[in-house]
């Protein structure tokens, strides 16, 4: 019996290192989805960890940086926003 | 061909149906994961337009308990960075609330974070009114008049809510509805 294969098709499924339930405090979107001006999850739209341990999506993040009134603080405990170093920064 | 075909179809019915924007996303979770109290409702005068309504609130207890204030909600498309632009429809007595209907509470202004939800202004705006706050004062006769005495600021709010002057001043009356 020959077995022709017709379709293939690559699943596979990953999630951000961030606990099951965690959603995004400013967009309240799930980790595992995007932030709503992205289209697809993963290294496009990265996750962003403080060392006050609050995490964000990089853009919803970014957005509230640049204005002046959250004067660089975390949107969630308002402690100075520091990310953790590079190499701190998990990605997988 | 098939998936031109698809897109061309999917770029019409968005344009139809109007982008949705993030700040819409976001109100959309705000509104359906309210939980107020049954002092406070919101009402939709158009159901399409979730960025702006009302907010009725008829406190239970303290100096306003029994009036009916309305508060209007206009959210901009940069919710959550931005808050909520809330006033008061009613003029009334309050040493947070001017006689435009500005509401001065702190996290609509400066202590304002993007976590915040709609539920948690929609609180803070009954707080207001079960503790008013001399200390950060929109009306400043009404400040001073709370801080000197809370019988007398008592009175004064009493009959401000029934329609009444409170110095040169006459106020809404938000007993009757
Ligand atoms: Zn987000
Ligand atoms: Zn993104
Ligand atoms: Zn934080």
């Amino acid at each position: 019996m020959k077995v022709r294969i017709k379709e293939w098709n690559a699943v596979s499924i990953w999630h951000w290192n961030v606990s099951e339930d965690e959603v995004c405090g400013i967009c309240r979107v799930h980790f595992d989805g995007t932030c709503p001006s992205c289209k697809y999850p993963g290294d496009d739209c990265p996750i962003i960890i403080g060392k006050c341990n609050h995490s964000f999506h990089m853009h919803c993040l970014l957005k509230w940086l640049e204005l002046e009134t959250s004067r660089g603080l975390c949107p969630m405990c308002r402690q100075p926003f520091q990310t953790l170093g590079e190499d701190e920064v998990i990605t997988t | 061909m098939k998936q031109q075909q698809a897109k061309a179809a999917g770029e019409g019915a968005s344009t139809a149906a109007k982008k949705v924007t993030a700040a819409q996303l976001r109100v959309q979770k705000d509104l359906t994961e309210l939980s107020l109290p049954p002092t406070m409702h919101t009402h939709f005068a158009d159901p399409e337009d979730i960025m702006n309504f009302q907010v009725f609130l008829q406190p239970d207890e303290g100096f306003y308990v029994g009036a009916h204030i309305t508060f209007e909600f206009a959210i901009n498309l940069n919710f959550p960075h931005e808050p909520p632009k809330v006033k008061c429809l009613n003029k009334i007595y309050h040493p947070n609330i001017d006689l435009q209907g500005n509401v001065c509470l702190n996290i609509l202004r400066e202590d304002w974070k993007p976590v915040l939800s709609l539920n948690s202004v929609m609180i803070g705006l009954q707080y207001l009114f079960l503790e008013p706050n001399a200390g950060d004062p929109l009306n400043k006769e009404a400040a001073m008049d709370l801080q000197k005495s809370r019988a007398t600021f008592a009175a004064h709010v009493k009959n401000s809510m029934r329609g009444g002057y409170v110095g040169p001043e006459k106020f809404d009356d938000v007993l009757r509805r």
